[in-house]
């Protein structure tokens, strides 16, 4: 079991959502509003005049053998817009209720 | 959920909603009926008080001046004037515009009331007169005959002026210019005398043998029958075999005595059409009713009217007042539909895609057709004013759509899927879009709380702009995104046939992008240099505004022009005549341009209200002449008016004249020309004639002034009979038995009318036009006392010549004498600054006062209600900015661009020779609302890349050249859109032009130096910015050291 929080470009909600469905990952926890900005590059996403888009967060407990399916989706939706951001941490889950 | 995330989500549910707006718009639109002016109450109310036998002088001291008094103290009042002629008061009350008249009429009402137990005893009861536009006719029709002429009234009463009052919406017909039959008993006083006959026993004889006496009823056997004597006569040769009287044994038939006449009335009004003899027909409509629908309805009657007519009876429209309606409706219809075609070829050039042109365009229709929703809610009509506002907003509506949809591509060729897009580019922009709108609507919506004339003519455009600009945001928060998530393509490609075409114009706005950013770069470092050349050039425009002309009212060209000529007071009507086919003659040649010319001549037969409250009188001739349309002709009204001016001068029988284009009976708005009046107030008849005089001659000299003239009227010829009272006393005749005795011979009295087809006529006894031409025969007039014996006139008094004293004009309750004169070629304000500065010099005597007044004074006011109106507004738009900027200093930096939107009004207005009037103001009114757009759109992108981290000059160059393109875009739609009505194509549309003019002027201008002014201001003011920043922040962690 594997946590894997993505943190997206509002814009490509729809997208994440389907990538989740299509890999058939059930269970997830989403943050609609959440701000944040990358690493190296990009704009930030802090809902201000400046800078008005946003981001979202959906974090979700995978069984190890859809990760990689999942990853690759994601990755997918990365490359088809590089400027709107998404990135995806991946993370052990020890336990779950 | 946001309402752009639901509209993209439901586009069903969207897309029905403006399809329902749509509908409705249109079933409004199907509704609406069409009129020149948003209903307009006069704001005017007349109390006529009769009190016979008083001279003018009597009536103002007792009846006006008493009850001026008291009137003045009616709430709302704005002035009061008053003529006292012999025998009638007239107090004409004037109350602000916009107050209720019926309640305003109530208060006169009860003024009256308590006012009438102190008037003169035989004074008559004051009557309350309440005017209203309805009463104004709404079409003239002319008719003309050969044979039937002496039937003419007749005829046209039952074939004519019956069918056209069945006409739904027509409140009444009148004939005019048709003589009445009339039976006269004309009288030879020789013979009477020698039969010892009055007129007054004729009169009563033939009134006690024409008449029909029911005498109850009679029961024959089982039936009941009513009994009737039938004495009225059944032909009108009877009257002439009535017996009057016997003498010496013999009976003297009415015949022996005098002549019955069954003929025509002997004083009318005479009505020429073309020089032809004629009668005219008055059509007045009901209060409320269309004016188009019923002229469309008679001339679809007239030609099945014309048919049942004899064959020599000819009918002409000569006036319709729908025409100029349709004409002006149809050309400010075409300016709509052409401002529209304009926007949409700039939207296509600046964007380059069929798609985003379309939802862009379509925004449009819909809101526009939204205002027809407002316009039948609140029982508006379609007019000038609410046609031109569409004309007006069309350049607007699109600016938010075109920023919505802007962004949304944006995110597009970002990477975004076009449904996503949408909803985040629109949430975006969604508050500088709102904000935009509300300096839009904070310039519009005060328009709609302007009180007086101006609040009543842009209190509809207030509105309509308002809901339309409201609804074009609301379109694009929401048919925008839709539309776009659905059309947008991520990837769209043109054809190669458009690549072909589009190609030079991208390459073109990419120079210009560039070449923008070169300049913005170096003014940004030359930032003194820029300003104090802006500042020049303000300065410099200030100087314009001395040499453009100011105006109340821009006049346009309605193809009519009216003449008033008066030759000698007491000139008998056989000059008129005279002067008349001359003047016809003449004209016909001259003028080509005129189709139609009609004049009444000679004193009015009193049938119809409106024809009876023009003045008349037997050396009166009036004309209307309808003139082809103006795009048939070289010459306007103005020129052909001030031709005939010059024809009518040389013509020495004339007294004065009146030319005045736009017609006599126009209701003075936006049509014709414009009067300036100069009030001579004094008590004093002698000292204020003098003044009024040397008024007259200043403004006869002023240039730019035509038909000077003076409301007192010349002094009328008559005769008077001053009866001796102890002559009379000791005869036992009193002084009204012998007045009316004198009236009987010559006016004639009417004691019956004989009965026809249930017509009645005036049966008339009189002297015989022969034995009342010269004094003598008033000497001669026999006066029967109680006894029976007859005393001729001459002996109980004497016949003199006199003149009649003037009538008396009082304005506010002082005497006043009117001089006035009609404007021609030249600017109301500056001919008003002349006469004035002439007119100070003139040396009045004491206790006189010259006033101005007349149109310069409601420009006066409505200028100044403009410029409140202006200082509003601009608070207003602030307000609104610095709220969006949650700053008071970023507002002030795009203020800059106002003074240059005037400056571009006043270089526009002078460029084309217009003058600043009503509407040029409200244009620059409005400019305040448009230009700061602009710079709104700049100063938001400029904070964004300053907030994101970039210098000030960098912010300052790269904002602004992103910015161009929305910019130029917005501006250009909004400056063609107005283009056809700064062009003024067709008529009725010329009222327009001045806003037109100094909206695009002004735009233009501002435009141009907003775009390199405001980022250099802006350099200039957040220069100092980011080591305020760092001030700050030292400051602020020396703060929290201290602390710890």
């Amino acid at each position: 079991m594997k946590s894997l929080m993505i943190v997206y470009n509002q814009a490509h909600n729809a997208l994440v959502q389907g990538a989740l469905d299509k890999c058939d990952v059930r269970g997830f926890t989403k943050w609609n509003d959440v701000e944040g900005r990358g690493t190296k590059d990009g704009e930030p996403h802090y809902g201000t005049h400046a800078w008005p888009s946003k981001n979202m967060a959906t974090l979700a407990v995978v069984e190890d053998s859809k990760l990689q399916e999942l990853l690759a989706e994601l990755k997918k939706i990365n490359d088809s817009a590089q400027k709107q951001g998404l990135r995806a941490f991946v993370w052990e889950a020890e336990s779950v209720i | 959920m946001k309402i752009y995330e639901s509209a993209v989500k439901k586009p069903v549910t969207t897309a029905l909603i403006f399809v329902a707006i749509v509908v409705l718009g249109l079933f409004s639109y199907s509704k609406l009926s069409v009129d020149l002016y948003p209903k307009i109450e006069l704001n005017a109310a007349t109390v006529m008080t009769t009190y016979s036998g008083a001279s003018a002088v009597d009536i103002e001291l007792n009846v006006t001046k008493r009850l001026e008094t008291s009137l003045s103290t009616v709430s709302d009042l704005k002035k009061i004037t008053s003529v006292s002629k012999d025998n009638v008061s007239l107090i004409t009350v004037e109350f602000e515009y916009g107050t209720n008249m019926d309640e305003a009429v109530n208060d006169i009402r009860s003024v009256l009331d308590m006012q009438r137990n102190f008037l003169p005893d035989d004074c008559e009861s004051p009557v309350v007169l309440k005017f209203s536009s309805d009463m104004m006719p709404i079409a003239f029709i002319s008719a003309n005959a050969d044979v039937s002429s002496k039937a003419l009234y007749k005829i046209l009463e039952e074939k004519v002026a019956n069918p056209i009052n069945r006409i739904d919406g027509v409140a009444s017909t009148s004939i005019s210019g048709a003589p009445q039959r009339e039976i006269q008993i004309s009288t030879d006083p020789q013979k009477m005398e020698a039969y010892k006959i009055s007129i007054e026993q004729i009169a009563n004889l033939v009134a006690m043998e024409n008449r029909n006496v029911p005498a109850g009823t009679i029961d024959v056997g089982s039936e009941t029958f009513s009994m009737r004597v039938d004495g009225e006569f059944k032909e009108s040769d009877e009257i002439e075999n009535l017996i009057v009287g016997s003498f010496m044994g013999r009976n003297i038939y009415i015949k022996d005595v005098a002549t019955v006449k069954d003929t025509l009335k002997e004083r009318s009004t005479e009505i020429y059409t073309n020089g032809q003899r004629g009668a005219t027909i008055v059509v007045q409509k009901q209060s409320g009713a269309n004016v188009v629908e019923i002229a469309d309805k008679i001339n679809k009657e007239l030609p099945e009217i014309q048919k049942s007519l004899p064959p020599d009876v000819k009918l002409d429209m000569v006036l319709d007042t729908s025409e100029f309606i349709k004409d002006s409706i149809g050309s400010l219809t075409e300016t709509v539909l052409l401002a529209g075609l304009f926007v949409m070829i700039v939207v296509l050039f600046f964007l380059g895609r069929w798609r985003a042109t379309f939802i862009i365009i379509l925004t449009i229709p819909v809101s526009l057709i939204a205002a027809f929703i407002y316009l039948m809610v609140t029982g508006n009509t379609l007019n000038i004013i609410s046609l031109s506002s569409l004309s007006i907003a069309i350049g607007m509506v699109v600016d938010d759509a075109i920023v919505v949809l802007e962004n949304i591509t944006t995110h597009i060729e970002r990477g975004s899927r076009p449904k996503d897009a949408a909803i985040y580019a629109t949430n975006e922009v969604a508050v500088a879009v709102i904000a935009s709108t509300l300096t839009i609507v904070a310039v519009f919506f005060p328009l709609t709380m302007v009180s007086g004339l101006a609040g009543i003519m842009f209190k509809q455009l207030g509105w309509i702009v308002t809901i339309i600009i409201v609804v074009s945001t609301i379109a694009a928060l929401t048919l925008t995104p839709m539309l776009s998530s659905m059309m947008l393509r991520e990837d769209p490609k043109r054809s190669k046939a458009f690549q072909f075409f589009y190609s030079p114009i991208e390459k073109f706005l990419n120079a210009l992008d560039r070449w923008y950013e070169n300049i913005l770069r170096w003014s940004v470092n030359h930032r003194l240099m820029v300003m104090i050349l802006a500042g020049l050039m303000f300065v410099s425009s200030l100087f314009l505004v001395a040499r453009v002309g100011t105006d109340f009212f821009p006049s346009s060209d309605n193809s009519q022009i009216g003449i008033t000529i008066e030759l000698p007071v007491g000139a008998r009507v056989e000059q008129a005549r005279k002067m008349n086919t001359y003047l016809y003659e003449t004209w016909r040649e001259k003028y080509p341009e005129i189709e139609i010319l009609q004049t009444s001549l000679g004193q009015a037969d009193g049938a119809n209200v409106f024809l009876s409250m023009r003045s008349s009188g037997t050396h009166i001739i009036s004309y209307t002449a309808k003139l082809s349309d103006p795009k048939d002709r070289d010459r306007d009204i103005f020129e052909i008016s001030d031709e005939i001016r010059k024809d009518l001068i040389n013509i020495p029988e004339i007294y004065r004249y009146t030319v005045s284009p736009g017609g006599n009976q126009g209701m003075g708005m936006g049509t014709g020309g414009t009067t300036l009046e100069m009030d001579v107030l004094g008590f004093n008849f002698d000292d204020a004639e003098t003044v009024a005089r040397q008024v007259a001659s200043v403004m006869e000299n002023t240039e730019g002034l035509r038909d000077v003239k003076l409301s007192r009227e010349d002094y009328m010829p008559q005769f008077q009979v001053q009866f001796d009272r102890q002559k009379l006393a000791m005869n036992g005749i009193t002084m009204t038995a012998a007045a009316t005795v004198v009236r009987n011979r010559i006016n004639g009295i009417i004691t019956t009318r004989f009965r026809e087809d249930g017509e009645e006529y005036d049966i008339v006894v009189r002297n015989d036009q022969k034995f009342r031409t010269t004094i003598d025969d008033i000497k001669n007039i026999l006066i029967y006392n109680a006894q029976g014996k007859a005393i001729r006139l001459s002996e109980l008094g004497s016949v003199i010549e006199s003149f009649a004293p003037p009538s008396i004009e009082h304005l506010d309750r002082e005497r006043v004498i009117k001089v006035t004169g009609t404007v021609y070629d030249r600017s109301l304000g500056d001919i008003a600054a002349d006469v004035e500065r002439e007119v100070a010099k003139i040396d009045k005597p004491n206790l006189i006062a010259v006033e101005m007044s007349g149109a310069i004074e409601e420009q006066q006011e409505s200028f100044s209600d403009m410029f409140t109106l202006l200082l509003l507004v601009v608070l207003l738009t602030y307000i609104v900015m610095a709220a969006q900027f949650e700053s008071f200093r970023d507002p002030f930096i795009i203020m800059f661009s106002l003074p240059f939107a005037f400056t571009g009004v006043f270089t526009a207005l002078w460029l084309t020779g217009t003058t600043l009037s009503l509407i040029a103001l409200i244009g620059a009114v409005m400019l305040v609302g448009i230009v700061v757009k602009n710079g709104i759109v700049l100063i938001d992108y400029i904070n964004l890349n300053k907030e994101r981290g970039a210098s000030v000059k960098r912010s300052v160059v790269s904002g602004g050249k992103s910015r161009l393109r929305p910019v130029l875009m917005t501006t250009l739609t909004t400056i063609l859109g107005m283009l056809p009505m700064a062009l003024g194509i067709g008529e009725g549309s010329e009222i327009w032009q001045p806003m037109g003019i100094s909206i695009i002027g002004g735009l233009s201008l501002s435009t141009i130096l907003t775009l390199v002014v405001i980022p250099t201001v802006y350099t200039s003011f957040h220069a100092g910015d980011i080591k305020k920043k760092r001030k700050a922040w030292a400051k602020m962690l020396k703060l929290n050291k201290a602390k710890a």
